[in-house]
């Protein structure tokens, strides 16, 4: 299946035509979101990093801002910064220029502050925006397509459900040569096992069971049990009695194909096919990490019923049950719930979602988008000093 | 995969669990299998889980034939199987059960 997008200069093909007003650091916000205010086109993305960071943690943030900047369906990007940053925002600017998209920046003490910085960031917003709209979409291929597949709020039936009907189209868009992005480390604790039997090679085994096994002893050698956090309390009123349950469910988004590459947090798949991002379960921070890794559309189950969105990819709800889907149908594209009432298959399901993705990928907003939703929240992996 | 039986979701042959497809009552006769009748201990809430046989303690939890947990009582079948009688083994501290 084809679908119509936006090229952009790298050969990558975007669903959306965003112009994105960039902070490298939190003292940028501001100045983005007045930008972004004026000039109608545009989204200023503000986050609390870019400072007082270290090494591994400051290297991640940049990943982050990075990717974000360069995911196809982003057209133009005007990255402000303060100065004086660790995360310095010329640098960010010029590794994204190397998409080859229009780039631009601007740092606030060498422009002479706040409303200088917003009267010069507003003209070259607008040129940006003129020439966003100028662009069509043609013809792509289902080989160009990154999905991310996401679960929040899940309940019992995520994984009779929407999760396994969700896995249907995972498996569907492989085979049309495209690339899923299965996420949340997290929440693969109990399960990986499932997953490493389906690595590529021994390397990508290995590297499945290191994220898993890091990612849990993180919690136990802070004599912390995850089970605190991670199901959360709606995940135990919804019927999940222990993470491996609620793992088990989550990592059947991915379908059945071999596991081909495993990611860092924000790293661009290398890979097409199957691949794993190492992610937590926090679903803005793992969202944040999909689209930095240039993902372009977000298929995203739920249970308990969950709005977010985020600002660069359009996120596609799935409900795991018709309470749910009647309850916050607002919120809701896909009714998954019908295969606990018997009315429909997980097979029946999931082919209705990968049409979905293509007529989301064509354009049609989803209700994340309608509602304006963009969450963005970059993972820390280190404490501000 | 996942096979429906009366008012109950299966998600694989080998679970000792089944989830409620709707809210069943205390006292509910069910059907499991051929000639095999469980009757329901109390109020299973939807999308939660009934034990379809007896799980001794420290038993193990078997959901999508897969083990999600560990029995820290006597569970017998029709009982609701939550929190209050089940642990997690991963992500835990005290999760796995020496010996």
């Amino acid at each position: 299946m084809n679908f119509l997008g936006y090229k952009r200069p790298d050969g990558k093909m975007g669903v959306r035509n965003h112009v994105v007003i960039l902070p490298s650091v939190a003292c940028s916000n501001e100045v983005c979101n007045a930008i972004a205010r004026k000039v109608k086109g545009t989204i200023s993305i503000p986050h609390q990093h870019g400072c007082a960071q270290l090494a591994f943690d400051a290297e991640q943030t940049a990943r982050t801002l990075i990717g974000v900047g360069k995911n196809p369906n982003v057209a133009a990007v005007l990255v402000i910064g303060l100065g004086c940053e660790v995360v310095n925002s010329t640098m960010i600017a010029s590794k994204i220029a190397e998409s080859g998209k229009p780039v631009k920046n601007l740092v606030i003490q060498e422009v002479g502050g706040s409303p200088k910085t917003i009267k010069e960031g507003v003209k070259i917003a607008k040129e940006m925006v003129s020439f966003a709209s100028r662009l069509k979409r043609e013809k792509s291929k289902p080989n160009s397509l990154i999905l991310g597949v996401e679960c929040g709020g899940s309940d019992a039936c995520s994984g009779l459900s929407a999760n396994p009907a969700l896995g249907v189209t995972s498996d569907l868009l492989i085979k049309e040569g495209g690339t899923i992005i299965l996420s949340e480390t997290t929440e693969s604790i109990g399960a990986e096992h499932i997953l490493a039997k389906r690595a590529i090679n021994k390397k990508v085994r290995e590297k499945i069971l290191e994220i898993v096994m890091r990612t849990e002893m993180r919690a136990l050698n802070l004599g912390l049990d995850i089970g605190k956090a991670n199901p959360a309390p709606g995940n135990y009123e919804g019927g999940i009695t222990t993470l491996e349950e609620k793992s088990l469910g989550c990592v059947m988004k991915g379908g059945t194909s071999k596991v081909m590459e495993v990611l860092e947090y924000s790293e661009l798949p290398t890979q097409k096919g199957l691949v794993l991002m190492d992610t937590p379960g926090h679903d803005a921070e793992s969202m944040t990490g999909l689209i930095a890794g240039g993902t372009q559309i977000i298929a995203f189950t739920t249970g308990r019923g969950n709005p977010l969105g985020s600002p660069i990819a359009p996120v596609i709800k799935i409900a795991s049950n018709s309470y749910l889907y009647s309850k916050m149908k607002d919120n809701m594209d896909i009714n998954a719930g019908e295969i606990v009432t018997g009315n429909k298959t997980v097979q029946e399901i999931g082919e209705k979602i990968f049409r979905e993705v293509f007529r989301v990928a064509n354009g049609k907003l989803t209700k994340s988008e309608i509602w304006g939703h963009q969450e963005f929240a970059i993972n820390r992996i280190g404490p501000s000093f | 995969m996942s096979k429906v039986i009366e008012n109950l979701i299966l998600s694989h042959s080998k679970d000792n669990v089944a989830t409620a497809k709707s809210p069943i009552k205390s006292g509910t006769s069910l059907t499991i299998s051929k000639g095999k009748k469980i009757i329901v201990k109390e109020e299973i809430p939807f999308a939660h889980k009934i034990a379809l046989r007896g799980i001794p303690r420290d038993g193990a939890v078997i959901k999508y034939g897969e083990r999600i947990g560990r029995a820290i009582r006597e569970i017998k079948p029709g009982e609701l199987v939550h929190i209050h009688n089940v642990v997690g083994e991963r992500g835990r501290s005290k999760g796995r059960k020496k010996g």
